[in-house]
């Protein structure tokens, strides 16, 4: 789907520079499809909402409008660097002038300022509130340039004293505003009081003196930005960059220059700390800044600690805004910050950090280690930096178009964060050994959980290379190749690390002794999942069976409840590979019964027809997707999970089709309806989808032809993604045609006095042991009114087992009503709470005298289940018979 | 306990392989291994020397950390082949014989108290009471009581196990302490289950069956081992008293005992199998015996994976698979393992008789007409014997069936039921149980 929606914005981005053309020779008509653009003004904002929830569809979104609106708007809204690429391919194209973007956005701006000036003189407030919030939009965008542009202050200026105005009007005249206008105002009000407060120096200023005010120069009114700490242009922060490697001195934005010392270090640390979070603060400027202490300043281990610490959390807030993630250079450079913070820590082993450590109060003098102490712990928590790193990661993985290059590229660097946690996980058990410090036993299970999360998910046989471990020893040799040779880890050693299954073995026994609560669930998930990946159903069921997970996972978060649908799925599939069907289709049930596969597995939102979503709730849902290197193929799952119903669902439909009144036991009602459907169909072509090949097999295998099924499932492509493709497809033909001989049974036998076994054994193709066993089964769980004579050969089917309508019914009431005793019976002994021993007859009941009477002693646990089996032959009810009997 | 040398495996080639005393032995008491043992070196052929002097060493290993001394140091000559035991014996025996005199002093008093007949019958249910009134009335103090515990244990040790089942009983009587009553419940169990007192064992049994249930409820783990060594003591009693035959077998039905067995020790199915099917013809309820039956049924399948032997694979043959020619097979090696496990041996024929009635039973009830040729070979016997066999089975069970001897089949007879005979099975009780009922409500 994500490939579908990507490949419309790939053209449109091809298409885009074709049209750049057509936007050049436009631009002088510019202002006037300004104009045309307030009309389609709410339109836009529509769908600004829509982008808002998810920057990547962003940019296609964007474009796509430009396309639409014929460029005007297009400009408006694309963003920085699209722009500039556009910008040159422009250049080389075409030969008519062109203006930089900076002043088209200029040209903008001042065609929204003229719209509400507009508005003003008409009084539409709705207007006025509409192209308010596209100032402010486009107003955002201009200063990643520079400061807010005068013409905006000015604005916005005029706008309040002419909003104040208007409400002062509105108290003294009774006349009402009508209602759009009235909710213009009122969104007017509220937003610029907040907005104007950022710029309350300027607007002052202007107040005082409108006129030197607009023309006073860029250069004088900078610096009266107060609260907006900036570089004035990309040019001049660049030269300013140089001049700081030279001289080591640099100027801030109020122009005075800036010495770093070792000693000032600390205090410029606590500035940047204290300004975050704050709005409008520049945290690249901070970044920056952050960076040249880290470089310049030689530094003693405390300090060099903090600066990274601050550094890694300043990076990471880069990405914090809404759905946007981190940009890949400050990626990578929070992934070198954090190694480079642990190579401190490990070479300086009397400095720790530790979380819950008291600040250090470090601004006059640096802190030392006390006295009678071995470490000086530094406040802060290397497991949230590294888990903060990964989630950028896979936020920027969700983002990334998995069919790209790109996201390859992107994947390589799992390989240097796995290596990240590693050395983490490294720390985190050195710190562990020494007792005094107290660090708590789960950020040391967190770390691991991390880990643990990394591999538990690749499978360590490559079929192609019959190398076992492959990609998880790669990982693990990578690892091993960074830490120092003297190094080990305690929890696994390195002599285990080879070994993906002994590996996870470990992890997650580690976590499933030392941690608990969510923790400890997603561990044994993790091994339970490893373990299905690699053919070893049973252990991965027991796993399961014992870990009560299934009564438990309700109360999980929803990440963990991901997990273990996809730990379900996947003991599902490995039944399969097993040859297990039952067991496969019982497991896979929950999951693709349900039709809403995508969701359960976080692998793609579900458009939902009926309900109403927020938002909001999208985003999380969004958040919560898995990147796509860790998918569970879909149309694999759906096509197990469909031949696997198969296999169960067509010898029960014909078992049960033939008496009408047999409530019908259905296994897969997503199967049954999508035969009904198939049976509906006037015209069948042949097979296109996976759906349509298991349909048309279903549909021969129910006929008895086997062959044409075993055809049709053999067909099936998807089945290539399987390890060892022929062994299921054998296991298949094989389930086949034993559930052929089955069918075929069922749905024939009232037409046949006699069968030869070696007539049914040459139909199918099986060995006549085998037929006579599955015959013998059949008869024995009295699905089958027949025998088997033994001089001859052959199947003898009993008849006049067929119950008329009327014997049926009888047979019906006669178990309602034993049903309805025993249900009396029940309610009363509850009541009585046991006490009235009056029906427990058991004991004074004969063995095998009253059939009826059996049941009730056992308290009726199942009603009629099994037909009572009383001494000699009367144990025979024929097959419908005992179906009829099953009720 | 685990101390047993891993050498205990026996010569003959087929049944070796399902030889069960390496899993069984982690789950028993040493004292409990050493019959095993015996019974291994007692199957033994002359010529094999070596094997011998592995069960041999594996004895001594096993005994080595007992108090029975006298009898190490002569397995210790018998190893090594010398003629006098070394020094150390004498010395460890003369050791354990002051320990015994020494408990015997600090336990003589409580002893003496609890045979005379005016302190027994001031003793009330209430055992804190009663502690205090002993400490008031005697001089009894609470070491005191617990040397019995601790005289009792070595009493075990040194195999003097009557003795040791009376002081811990006594123990039992007066401590208050719950864990170390248990313990001594466990420790009588062992008692009585080597001096072969079934009845008392019994009892035991469901002391240290309630305190699992009860006591350990809250530590799943924990119960999960003692309910895997409980089974496996008392296989003792199963196979060796008739009597215990069913209550065991309700115990190891019950949920936490069967899933005990599935889930920590699945070599119990050969003998949970051999129990119920040997059991059909003593069952006193056949209803019982056919839901046993059928859920060893169930479990032989669910465990395939994990434990087979041939007597598991036979019934997965004739009930799962409805193969009676592999059935056959298995039931020959099955007979052969019989008889080479120590707590089956007794059993052999027994369960090979039941299991032909098995095969038999199933092969009637899908078969119209057999060949008799074919069933004798079926069964394992000639001809004439089968013949006979069948003409008892037919007149023991009522088996709708006749033999044709020109022909030389059995020719069965299922009439379906008819239906009008079903609605009226059905409803037949129903008037006499709506009587009970509203005689009950009228109450």
């Amino acid at each position: 789907m994500s490939r579908f929606f990507r490949d419309g914005g790939d053209s449109s981005t091809d298409s885009s520079s074709e049209e750049e053309e057509v936007y050049t020779s436009e631009e002088e008509e510019e202002k006037v499809q300004a104009e045309d653009e307030s009309s389609s003004e709410e339109e836009s904002d529509e769908e600004e909402s829509d982008e808002e929830s998810s920057s990547d569809e962003e940019s296609s979104s964007d474009e796509e409008e430009g396309t639409k609106k014929k460029g005007a708007s297009r400009f408006l809204q694309s963003d920085d660097e699209s722009e500039e690429e556009e910008e040159e391919q422009s250049d080389d194209e075409a030969t008519t002038k062109v203006k930089s973007a900076k002043d088209k956005r200029f040209d903008e701006l001042e065609s929204t300022i003229s719209q509400i000036q507009n508005g003003q003189k008409i009084n539409d407030w709705s207007l006025i509130a509409n192209e308010f919030d596209k100032l402010n939009r486009q107003v955002v965008k201009l200063q990643d340039g520079s400061k807010a542009p005068k013409s905006y202050i000015k604005a916005i200026a005029d706008l309040e004293d002419f909003m104040n105005e208007t409400l002062a009007k509105q108290k003294v005249t009774p006349k009402k505003m009508n209602a759009t206008n009235a909710r213009g105002l009122n969104a007017v009000k509220q937003r610029i009081r907040k907005n104007n407060k950022e710029y309350q120096a300027q607007i002052d200023a202007y107040r005082k003196d409108a006129d030197a005010f607009m023309e006073s120069d860029d250069e004088v009114a900078a610096p009266k930005v107060v609260s907006k700490v900036r570089f004035e242009a990309p040019v001049v922060s660049a030269e300013q960059q140089e001049e700081d490697d030279k001289g080591f001195s640099t100027v801030d934005s109020r122009g005075k220059v800036v010495q770093y010392t070792p000693e000032s270090i600390l205090k410029h640390l606590r500035a940047i700390i204290e300004s975050r979070g704050k709005k409008n603060t520049d945290r690249l400027e901070q970044i920056k800044v952050m960076e040249t202490l880290n470089k310049v300043v030689p530094i003693t281990p405390y300090q060099k600690i903090r600066v990274l610490q601050t550094l890694i959390s300043a990076r990471f807030d880069l990405g914090a805004g809404g759905a946007a993630q981190m940009p890949l250079d400050q990626w990578k450079a929070a992934e070198r910050d954090l190694a480079s913070l642990l190579e401190i820590l490990e070479k300086e082993k009397d400095h720790v950090v530790v979380e819950g450590a008291e600040e250090w109060d470090d601004d006059d003098k640096l802190p030392t280690i006390p006295e009678g102490e071995k470490y000086l712990k530094v406040p802060g928590s290397v497991v949230s930096l590294i888990e903060r790193l990964d989630d950028e990661l896979t936020r920027s993985l969700q983002a990334i178009d998995p069919h790209t290059s790109e996201y390859i590229d992107r994947l390589t660097d799992e390989g240097s964060l796995y290596n990240t946690i590693f050395r983490g996980l490294l720390y985190y058990e050195h710190l562990r050994k020494d007792a005094s410090l107290e660090v708590p036993q789960e950020s040391l299970s967190r770390i691991i959980q991390r880990r643990l999360d990394h591999v538990y998910y690749k499978p360590s046989l490559l079929i192609i290379f019959f190398q076992p471990a492959q990609v998880v020893k790669i990982l693990e040799e990578n690892a091993w190749k960074q830490v120092s040779a003297e190094a080990d880890s305690e929890i696994t050693p390195r002599s285990q690390s080879g070994d993906a299954g002994k590996l996870i073995n470990i992890l997650s026994n580690y976590l499933f002794e030392n941690s608990e609560g969510i923790i400890r669930a997603r561990a044994m998930l993790c091994q339970i999942y490893f373990l299905a990946l690699h053919d070893e159903y049973y252990k991965s069921r027991d796993l399961m069976l014992t870990s009560h997970l299934q009564e438990t996972i309700a109360n999980f978060d929803i990440a963990t409840q991901i997990l273990y649908n996809r730990t379900l799925v996947q003991v599902g599939l490995c039944a399969f590979r097993k040859g297990l069907v039952y067991d496969a289709q019982n497991t896979l049930q929950e999951i693709c019964g349900s039709g809403r596969q995508k969701e359960l597995l976080a692998q793609g939102v579900m458009i939902q027809r009926y309900s109403q979503v927020t938002p909001e709730q999208e985003r999380l849902e969004k958040q919560r997707q898995l990147p796509f290197h860790m998918h569970i193929n879909l149309e694999l799952l759906e096509c197990v999970y469909l031949t696997c119903s198969m296999l169960l669902e067509i010898p029960l439909l014909a078992q049960t089709g033939s008496s009408p009144d047999v409530k019908k036991r259905i296994i897969s009602k997503t199967y049954r309806r999508m035969l009904e459907y198939h049976e509906r169909q006037i015209f069948t072509g042949p097979p296109e989808n996976t759906r349509d090949h298991v349909m048309q097999a279903s549909k021969a295998l129910a006929a008895g032809e086997w062959k044409k099924a075993t055809d049709f499932i053999h067909s099936i492509k998807i089945w290539d993604l399987m390890p060892n493709t022929e062994g299921i497809k054998t296991m298949l033909a094989k389930q086949i045609q034993e559930e052929g001989l089955r069918t075929y049974l069922f749905t024939y036998a009232p037409f046949y006095d006699t069968l030869a076994i070696a007539t049914l054994s040459s139909m199918f193709e099986l060995d006549s042991r085998k037929v006579s066993a599955v015959v013998s089964k059949m008869i024995s769980h009295e699905e089958l009114a027949a025998a088997l004579d033994q001089v001859t050969e052959t199947v003898i089917f009993r008849k006049g087992v067929e119950l008329s309508r009327l014997q049926s019914l009888a047979l019906t009431l006669s178990d309602k009503a034993s049903s309805l005793i025993e249900t009396n019976e029940r309610t009363l002994e509850q009541k009585t709470q046991g006490s009235a021993n009056a029906f427990s007859r058991k004991d004074n009941r004969g063995g095998g005298q009253r059939g009826g009477g059996q049941r009730g002693g056992r308290g009726g646990a199942r009603t009629g289940g099994n037909p009572q089996r009383q001494a000699g032959g009367t144990q025979f009810t024929g097959g419908a018979l005992g179906n009829a009997v099953r009720g | 306990m685990a101390s047993t040398s891993p050498a205990t495996t026996n010569g003959d080639v087929a049944p070796a392989n399902y030889d069960l005393v390496l899993k069984l032995a982690p789950h028993l008491d040493r004292h409990m291994i050493f019959p095993l043992l015996e019974f291994n070196a007692g199957r033994l052929k002359e010529d094999e020397t070596d094997k011998a002097r592995e069960i041999l060493a594996a004895k001594y290993a096993l005994l080595k950390k007992t108090n029975m001394t006298d009898y190490v140091a002569n397995l210790y000559c018998e190893l090594e082949g010398l003629k006098e035991p070394p020094a150390e014996y004498a010395e460890r025996r003369q050791k354990v014989f002051h320990q015994l005199e020494k408990y015997e002093q600090e336990t003589a008093k409580i002893t003496e108290l609890l045979q005379r007949d005016d302190v027994v019958n001031n003793l009330r249910s209430d055992k804190v009471a009663n502690l205090e009134f002993l400490k008031k009335e005697h001089d009894v103090t609470i070491d005191m009581v617990n040397a019995l515990y601790d005289f009792g244990q070595l009493q075990y040790s040194c195999g003097n196990y009557a003795d040791a089942s009376e002081l811990l009983y006594r123990f039992r009587v007066l401590s208050t302490d719950n864990d170390k009553v248990s313990y001594a419940t466990w420790g009588r169990l062992a008692c009585e289950i080597l001096t072969m007192n079934w009845e008392s064992a019994m009892e035991e049994l469901q002391k240290v069956r309630e305190s699992i249930d009860t006591r350990l409820a809250n530590n799943p783990l924990a119960q999960l081992q003692h309910r895997t060594e409980l089974v496996h003591w008392a296989l003792f009693p199963l196979f060796n008293y008739d009597k215990a035959r069913e209550p065991l077998l309700d115990l190891f039905f019950n949920a936490g005992f069967i899933n005990t067995i599935q889930a920590n020790s699945p070599w119990i199915l050969r003998y949970l199998t051999v129990a119920v099917i040997t059991n059909r013809g003593r069952a006193k309820n056949a209803g019982v015996h056919q839901k046993q039956m059928k859920d060893v049924v169930r479990i032989v399948k669910q465990e395939a994976y994990e434990y087979q032997d041939p007597i598991t694979r036979f019934v997965h043959a004739l009930c799962i698979d409805f193969d009676f020619e592999e059935a056959q097979q298995q039931l020959v090696l099955a007979e052969e393992v019989l008889r080479s496990d120590f707590f089956l041996l007794a059993h052999a024929d027994d369960f090979v008789d039941s299991a032909r009635h098995l095969i038999f039973e199933s092969y009637c009830k899908i078969h119209a007409r057999i060949s008799l040729k074919d069933l004798s070979a079926r069964l394992g016997l000639n001809n004439d014997d089968a013949e006979k066999w069948i003409v008892n089975l037919i007149r023991d069970t009522r088996l709708d069936a006749k033999i044709d001897y020109k022909e030389g089949t059995v020719v069965m007879n299922h009439p379906p039921s008819s239906v009008y005979q079903q609605v009226i099975e059905r409803t037949k009780g129903g008037f006499f149980r709506t009587q009970v009922l509203t005689a009950a409500v009228a109450r």
